[in-house]
Order: structure tokens, then sequence, then C-alpha cells
């Protein structure tokens, strides 16, 4: 751990304090820097006592209600704990990743998937035991969500999925301990005025017949979540294991994305302080022309400046995380949350948005910042930044939506729909 | 069975300041933690608890300022069933003397408890001297620098602890009723509460106790109910490097015995 302390606390109710404490003490334990890097460098070695050990420790899915075997926990007690997670782990993989995925996915399979999902998969992947994620992305597109190929065709009780999902997360890991995916399909011709009707979404058990998994990419960073795909050739599953309603699967995607991305925007939160926690330690001792570095306003000045970053973005994750409680306050009325529904989803989207354009940037900003400061030391696998910096790049191009995808939804909330660049 | 665990919030941080004034720790912008002793009492009768078949309820008890809720809330996370924190204006300012007396008429409260547990020291006065003068204001057997329990007969009432002395350790008996002052064994790694149990610690009996709840002379308790008076407060100059022989034994030695000759030592 640092000597130098960023961390305020203020504003956090007891237990959300008590969740910080745990995930540092269970990091400093089972999780300390040298094995972050030393993991992602070692490229998908299968970091099975870490996943088990989150599991253990509480962190997946925290908000899938009790009786399906979470915590009922709020989106805001959920953001504090993946900041602390991103904390532990900068790489927003050998930890972070599985907890954002997991959490963000699975949460939202729990919310439209049946009983016996539940059963075989939800509830094992909240003990560790199954892997759950989503393949949304394909050979033709990724940010272009409802422009995808696949397709299911109905055979009797069963439906029939064809095609090839790409740059899926963490497919070799649920291979290992089993588990399945969130995949969308066409049910229904493609309308080209209205690409996402017709959209639905099934859960694929990983070794269902007919799915195929492709060799992992050898990604820049992220060396400890397996990044590759499948295909799918005639891989059959029954009509109950439809998500929700046949052509809602767009909708429910958008609202999966939503709780990804406040678990990446809270990851990286983390993630950036500690990159300036671990600088700090290093400009305050570390002399040149006969000053410690920090005295420099050239290290000094962006540091306080993606300090101040920092602070504003946390506000704004506990801000959107909020809103999110909102939105699930079932009752409507704000009995849970206090807050009437004043936020339409689409509000909450934009500031999902800006979270998740921002945060990652910041984080990646941060970590190229960093290597500057300390130059020669920083650029090596000695300090965690390189490490951090490959990873969190992963979220900054794609994962769980682009930088510019997210912009565009701001833009549209912003300055109204009549602005959106493609239309 | 009742055990209670006797806890105690410190500054997290091994360079206390004191009030010049008042010689008292400043606590202001430090951030606090329950102290590492009292929690590894804490985890020996959770652990204790989990071994035995039979029913127990661990209490946490604490004196202290309001915020030392933080360090119960705690207790409760890692298996504590019940917690109380006595606080009172009149409690403040108390040395270990008037300490153990609050602590004990709470205990008295508390009504009949099997084990109590404390941690040898607190990190922040290091007296080592609570957990004791609470077992003699309790009239009951204490154990100090306890490092592990051997056996538990919770029939018979009869206790075997592993006791830390300096030539090694003692294998001690006790009986029920007792005090065990508990002292980390250097593999020790404290219980770390997950999330479930952080939140369902919410749920569990916290109580607050004043003055009003223990009774008896308000001058038994705090600055007027102590017998010692802090005069001064001070951290002990540094002992500096020492001198360093790194030699083969003889040669080593033979300089050793040059070095005392020459500072007329021997």
């Amino acid at each position: 751990m640092a000597e130098t302390d960023l961390s305020d606390e203020r504003g956090l109710t007891e237990e959300q304090k008590l969740f910080r404490e745990s995930i540092s003490d269970w990091g400093e334990r089972n999780l300390p820097l040298e094995r972050v890097i030393e993991m992602n460098r070692e490229g998908h070695p299968f970091p099975e006592d870490i996943i088990q050990g989150l599991a253990d420790l509480g962190v997946i899915m925290g908000p899938v209600p009790e009786e399906h075997g979470g915590m009922g926990l709020s989106w805001k007690d959920q953001s504090i704990i993946a900041e602390q997670i991103g904390y532990i782990d900068p790489s927003i993989a050998t930890a972070a990743g599985f907890m954002a995925v997991e959490t963000g996915w699975g949460f939202t399979i729990n919310r439209y998937c049946n009983e016996e999902i539940r059963e075989k998969y939800i509830k094992p992947a909240i003990r560790g035991e199954k892997f759950v994620g989503i393949a949304t992305t394909e050979p033709k597109g990724g940010s272009d969500v409802a422009g995808f190929e696949s397709t299911a065709e109905k055979d009797g009780d069963e439906w029939v999925l064809n095609g090839e999902k790409t740059f899926i997360s963490g497919v070799e890991e649920c291979q290992k301990i089993g588990g399945g995916y969130w995949v969308n399909v066409r049910t229904g011709p493609k309308i080209d005025e209205a690409p996402h009707k017709n959209m639905t979404a099934f859960f694929v058990p990983i070794d269902t017949d007919g799915l195929e998994p492709q060799e992992p990419y050898d990604d820049a960073g992220r060396g400890s979540l397996s990044t590759s795909g499948f295909v799918m050739n005639d891989v059959r599953v029954p009509e109950k294991y439809m998500l929700g309603e046949q052509g809602k699967g767009f909708y429910y995607t958008m609202e999966g994305f939503d709780n990804a991305r406040i678990m990446i925007g809270a990851s990286a939160v983390g993630v950036t302080r500690r990159i300036l926690e671990e600088a700090a330690d290093y400009i305050k001792e570390r002399e040149t022309f006969g000053r410690p570095l920090a005295k420099y306003e050239a290290i000094q000045f962006p540091f306080v400046e993606r300090y101040t970053e920092m602070e504003a973005s946390k506000l704004m994750v506990r801000k959107t995380a909020e809103m999110q409680d909102v939105r699930y306050d079932e009752t409507g009325w704000g009995e849970k949350t206090g807050d009437p529904k004043t936020y339409k989803p689409t509000e909450i989207a934009k500031w999902i948005s800006m979270i998740k354009y921002k945060v990652p940037h910041l984080a990646k900003d941060t970590a190229d910042d960093a290597m500057h400061w300390l130059g020669a030391a920083g650029y090596s696998s000695e300090y965690v930044f390189e490490t951090a910096w490959r990873g969190v790049m992963s979220y900054c191009v794609g994962a769980e939506g682009g930088a510019n995808i997210q912009k565009i939804v701001i833009g549209r909330e912003t300055l109204g729909k009549d602005y959106v660049p493609y239309k | 069975m009742k055990f209670v665990v006797l806890v105690k919030q410190v500054p997290d941080t091994n360079e206390v300041e004191v009030d010049e004034e008042t010689g008292t720790i400043i606590r202001e912008g430090v951030p606090s933690v329950l102290n590492a002793f009292d929690e590894f009492a804490l985890n020996v009768a959770v652990d204790l608890k989990e071994k035995i078949d039979k029913e127990v309820e661990i209490i946490a008890l604490s004196m202290g300022p309001p915020q030392a809720e933080e360090a119960l809330n705690k207790c409760l996370a890692i298996g504590a069933d019940r917690a109380i924190l006595l606080t009172d204006k009149i409690f403040a300012g108390a040395d270990t003397w008037a300490t153990a007396v609050t602590l004990g008429r709470a205990l008295k409260k508390i009504g009949e408890v099997d084990l109590i547990f404390a941690g040898q020291e607190a990190s922040d006065g290091n007296t080592a001297q609570v957990g004791p003068e609470v077992a003699a204001h309790q009239g009951i057997s204490q154990l100090t620098y306890v490092t592990e329990i051997e056996d538990f007969d919770p029939e018979v009432g009869e206790i075997i602890c592993r006791k830390e002395i300096d030539e090694g350790h003692l294998m001690v008996k006790g009986d029920m009723p007792l005090l065990l002052a508990c002292m980390p064994r250097p593999d020790f790694e404290p219980k770390i509460p997950n999330i479930r149990e952080i939140m369902k610690a919410k749920k569990k009996r916290k109580e607050t106790w004043s003055y009003e709840d223990l009774g008896g002379d308000e001058e038994d308790y705090g600055l007027e109910g102590s017998e010692s008076v802090v005069i001064k407060t001070y951290s002990p100059p540094p002992k500096g490097e020492g001198i360093k022989i790194d030699e083969e034994p003889e040669r080593a030695v033979e300089k050793l015995l040059r070095f005392l000759d020459e500072e007329g030592i021997l």
C-alpha cells in the first residue's frame, strides 16, 4: 500500500466504510500490486482463487435481491465496492474486470431470466462457481449494437441460433469453470429504419452443442481476463432460456450496459486514486537537481489537476449510482430511495455515458502522466502504471461501449434527437 | 454462555501526537481503527464460539467517544452478536483504573459472564493494565499473554491456554469465570468480514450506555475517578544506529572485546 492516502471517507455510511476496509485488507493479503502486474504479464493465467475470493468477499452481483442469492445492495453501495476493487486492481482485469462484467450483466440477466437459469447459473456465479457474461459484439461491429447478424429460428419449443460473436470477455474462464452468456440474436427480419427491432436476448450455456469458442486474442492489456469469441452453429436452446420478451433484447441490452458502465466508471475512480497515491510516494521521495520531483511545477500541477478530476469523477459516479437506485426503486414513488422517479431512463443513461466516457480516460491519462513523472522507472513493470495504462485502455477503446458512442448519447440528451450525428 | 470482548478504538498511527497542556492524545484529523490486540481477542472468541457445541452470545464492550461506534460496527461484522458503547462526558479522561471501574460496572449490568476477552494492551497507551484491572474489579482470575486456546470444556468450565513467556510458552489451565488478555501470534491473520457479514451486522443489537445506565458515584468515573495523573507525555529519543560488527566470529569477538575494553566497560 502506498504511504500517501488520498481516500476520503466522508459521506459514506458505516457499512460502506467497512466495505472499503475489507476489500483493502483482502487485496493486501491476496492481490498485492506485484501479483496484479505478474498475472497481467502471464497472459490468461486463470485467477481461479481470485474469482473465488471475490465471491467469498461478496462483491459479485451485490444488487441482486436476497431471495435470488444476492444481497439487495444499492447501486451506490456496489459503486463504492467497485471503486475499491479498482483501487486494488488497477488493471481492471484480475479482479475488477470479473466483478464489473458479472455484476453489470449478471444482475440484468437475473431480472429477465427464469428460475432454472437463476438456480443453475446466477446463484453459482454469485458463489464464484460459475461465470456469466455478455456476447453482443460481432465481427461486423460492436458499437452498432443493433447492426448484428446472428439469428435464431424457432423449432418446436427450442430456438436454433446461428452466427458469430467476437471480442467477448471471459470466454476462456467461462469454459474452465462453466457458466454462460447473454447472446443477442435476430428473431425476425431486419428492419432497416429500425434495426433494433426483432432483437431478442437468450441465455446460452457455454457448453451447449454447436457453440465453438475461438482462440483468445493477444491483447495489449487485461492479461488476466481473456478476450475471445465463439461461433454458433445450430446452437439449440430451450424457449425458456429466452431473456424477457421476444423482440425486446435491445432495451434489455442497453439496461445491461448501463449497469456494467457504472461498475467500470466506479472502478476507474479507484484506479486513478491508486495511481496518484503510488506516484505521490515516488515523486515526494525521488530527488533530481537537489529537490524532490514533487516540488517541480511541471509535475505537481498535472498531479493536482488529475487529483481534482478524480474527486469530481467520484462525485459524478456516486450521483449516477444514486440515479440508478431511483430507477430500480420498484415502488415507483421513492419509498426505498426517498426520491420519486424524477429521471427518465434516457437521462440516467446520459449520466452513465458521461462517467463511462470520462473516468476510464482519466485513469488512462493519469497512468500516462505517472509514467512521465517517474521516467524509466514508471515505464518498467516495477511499477503498476504501465499495467494500469494497458488495462484501462481497453475501456477507452471499447469494452462496455466505446468513448464516441458515449458522446453520441450525451449529445442526444443535451442537444436533442435532431442533432444525432449518424441520422 | 456469554463471552464479553473488551475493545478500544485507537488512532491509526504510530506517531501519536499529544496535547502538551492536557497530556491527552490528539484525536482530531487522525483516522481511528479497532485496536489490533482487541481484534485478535475478538477473533479468539469468535473461533472458540464456532468450535463449541453450545449457544454463545458474544458481546463487544467499549468505552469511548461516540465515534467509537465505528470500532463496534467492525466487531459486529467480524462475529460479535451484540455491541455496547459506554459513552458519557463523565467517563472522559479516565486512567486505566477508572476505565476498569467503568467497564466493570457495565459487566455487572450485563449479568453473568463466562469468559472476558481483552487485548493484552492498546496500541495508543500500551499500559497492558486495563484487562488485569477489570479482572481484579470483578474478583475473577485472569490469564495474560494468551496466544491460543488449546482446550475448552464448557460443561466443566475449564479452559487451557497457551501463554507466551520470555523463555518460551506455558500451557495454563483456568476456571471460569475468567479473563483472558490476548496477545496476537506472529502468524495471526485477522478475519476479514465480507460484504454479507457487514450488512448482517447492521441488523444486530447495538446499545449506548451512559452514566445514568451504570449508576454509582460520579467521582468514581473519568478524570475524577482516576488514581494516576499524567505529568508529561513524550516520545523517547531514538536510540541511534549503534555499532555493527560484521566479521567472522573469532575476529568479531576480538573486535568486540577491544571495543568494550576501550570504552572502559570491561
